[in-house]
């Protein structure tokens, strides 16, 4: 009972943020001037297309591209939106000193840590279907593409908020929020660095791929993020037929932003135990704090 | 000594608390006892805040045993029974006065009417009627240290502890908050406060426990801690040196105030002897205006002992 009162006080709390408000509103705005782009520039490509087929193949071809595109900016702004949101979750309060008369109540510190944790994670994962969902619909009503794997895209894409969020929410038991702001900002930017130089090996020098490989891996047992958004690209992308209609296939895609292969299962379940783990870090560390 | 209180409201035994290199708490030993109040005095730095922190489960012990209401400090039945107001209190501000006392109503157990209800009642009681909905964001020192007792005392608890309660408080406040923890305590309610303000201990506090670094030096009823001889105010006219004489010869000391020639203050061995002054003053021929005990403030104490304790290490004392 004290876990979902201290979950709706989180709730109610993130919602009376001003913070809150201006996420809302901003978001609405990015997905309107989106939507507004995107008829331009669709309307522009098919008055210079008098072709029906190719014109059909065009559109099909920009929707794929502009989906994965459109869902990795919503990547980025629900991690933005997560590490913003909950750098502060447990160390804003022991700072501000508001534990001093929660922590006596006749309620566990395992129900303070996990509650204040389910109801960022609700706020999290809502805001990043939202998002994800209004910019489908979007894409759909302009080109017509709508992703076979939707859903399982989506998985992947709050996993890697809910990997983010456990990051926030062990680094706020442990450290000042402004020490953990920044170590979730940094590892966060620092993922993706290990497939670009993967990337840059591949062509340069082959050789020491492997190495480059191995760090790539430590890298995303480390911080799952970027794998798990390489694994949402994945299933953004169309079945392969279509990619045959298109001249393409899923290998095209093995770019430093965007992957042609699922996630290996061992980093499924990997990022999977992450999300679990780290809160429950958090949990054990909680316990053990003075206040 | 016998009590009258006789089940312990709190029970601390050889409490250590080192943070780092730093010992805050050593070997503290004390009981409260239910129904009393309980004044925790000490210099800033003394380790008092850290004995509370202890007792309400905010910092956990390096050494000793802590039991309120019988029960560890990590049991949670234990905790609906208590109240806390922490010194300087910070809340979420965002909160209304109304959905603060609530939220924290609820962790307590509480729902629907009874909650609302007693909402209403404590809010009444610290004075905080009509200020339901205002944001708590805009509440000055004093109203938040009001709304801090008030949700303190939500659940109706069998012992408050409050840390430093008036500090934020103007003198109208600071009277209303006296009155309001004579009226807990006339009901049943035990209360451990821990305070600079010595009057107010000393007006409230059935017993006292003076701690300086992070030792408890007395525990114990403030009049039953002093160790001197009693002290009578006697006002005669006129003072002869025979009766600076006789008198001297019946009592311990014999001191004339040095503003009012007439004000003599008489240390006897005890207070059975006010009759022998008396009777000195009229063989002499003088006229006695008044003769009564000389008052012994909690404050004396207080010093004196803090004092006593930076000089030389002091033997605790414990009735």
């Amino acid at each position: 009972m004290g876990l979902l009162l201290i979950t709706r006080f989180t709730l109610l709390e993130a919602i009376r943020r001003r913070l809150f408000l201006a996420v809302i509103i901003l978001s609405i705005l990015i997905l309107t001037a989106f939507s507004i782009l995107l008829s331009i520039v669709i309307n522009t490509s098919q008055g210079s297309n008098d072709n029906g087929n190719d014109a059909q193949l065009q559109l099909l071809a920009g929707g794929i591209i502009i989906t994965v595109l459109a869902i990795w900016m919503v990547y980025l702004l629900s991690s933005t939106l997560t590490i913003v949101f909950t750098a502060n979750m447990i160390s804003g309060e022991v700072e501000a000193g508001t534990f001093a008369i929660i922590v006596p109540k006749p309620l566990t510190r395992v129900e303070i840590v996990l509650g204040k944790w389910l109801g960022y994670a609700l706020i999290v994962c809502i805001y990043t279907a939202l998002m994800f969902l209004s910019f489908l619909v979007v894409i759909y009503r302009q080109t017509g593409y709508w992703p076979t794997e939707a859903p399982y895209a989506l998985g992947m894409l709050e996993l890697a908020m809910l990997a983010l969020l456990g990051i926030t929410t062990l680094g706020s038991s442990l450290v000042p929020t402004i020490v953990n702001g920044a170590i979730a900002l940094m590892l966060f930017i620092g993922a993706p660095t290990a497939s670009i130089v993967q990337f840059i090996v591949k062509f340069l020098n082959p050789t020491s791929l492997q190495t480059v490989q191995n760090i790539s891996t430590v890298i995303n047992l480390v911080i799952p993020t970027d794998a798990l958004w390489h694994g949402t690209s994945f299933y953004l992308l169309p079945p392969a037929a279509d990619f045959a209609m298109l001249g393409l296939s899923p290998q095209n895609f093995n770019t430093p932003f965007t992957s042609g292969q699922p996630v290996a299962p061992a980093l499924l379940i990997w990022a999977a135990l992450y999300c679990i783990a780290l809160p429950a870090l958090a949990v054990l560390r909680f316990q053990r704090r003075d206040l | 000594m016998a009590h009258k209180y006789k089940e312990p409201a709190i029970e601390v035994e050889g409490l250590r608390k080192v943070y780092h290199s730093l010992v805050a708490v050593d070997d503290v030993s004390f009981a409260m006892y239910r129904g009393e109040a309980f004044g925790f005095l000490g210099p800033n730095g003394a380790g008092k805040s850290t004995v509370v922190k202890i007792l309400t489960g905010l910092v956990a012990p390096t050494k000793g045993t802590v039991r309120i209401l019988g029960q560890p400090v990590s049991n949670l039945e234990m905790r609906r029974r208590i109240g806390y107001l922490p010194e300087l209190p910070t809340f979420h501000r965002w909160l209304r006065a109304r959905e603060f006392l609530a939220f924290h109503g609820r962790l307590y157990g509480m729902r629907g009417m009874v909650l609302e209800k007693r909402c209403h009642e404590v809010l009444a009681l610290v004075g905080l009627t009509g200020r339901d909905n205002q944001k708590l964001g805009t509440f000055s020192k004093g109203m938040m240290q009001r709304i801090g007792l008030a949700q303190a005392i939500l659940n109706r608890p069998d012992l408050v502890l409050l840390d430093e309660l008036v500090s934020g408080l103007d003198p109208v406040g600071q009277r209303d908050m006296r009155d309001l923890l004579r009226q807990l305590k006339s009901e049943g309610m035990s209360i451990f406060l821990n305070s600079h303000q010595l009057a107010d201990v000393e007006a409230l506090c059935d017993r006292v426990a003076i701690i300086n670094e992070g030792r408890i030096l007395k525990v114990g009823a403030p009049q039953s801690l002093f160790d001197e001889a009693p002290v009578f105010e006697v006002r005669v006219n006129p003072v002869s040196k025979e009766l600076l004489h006789r008198l001297g010869s019946v009592a311990l000391a014999v001191r004339q105030d040095e503003d009012d020639p007439c004000l003599l203050y008489i240390e006897v061995q005890k207070d059975e002897q006010a009759a022998d002054i008396a009777e000195v003053v009229h063989a002499c021929g003088s006229r006695l205006y008044s003769l009564a005990p000389h008052h012994r403030s909690l404050e004396q104490l207080f010093l004196r002992t803090i004092d006593a304790s930076r000089r030389a290490p002091v033997e605790s004392t414990q009735s």
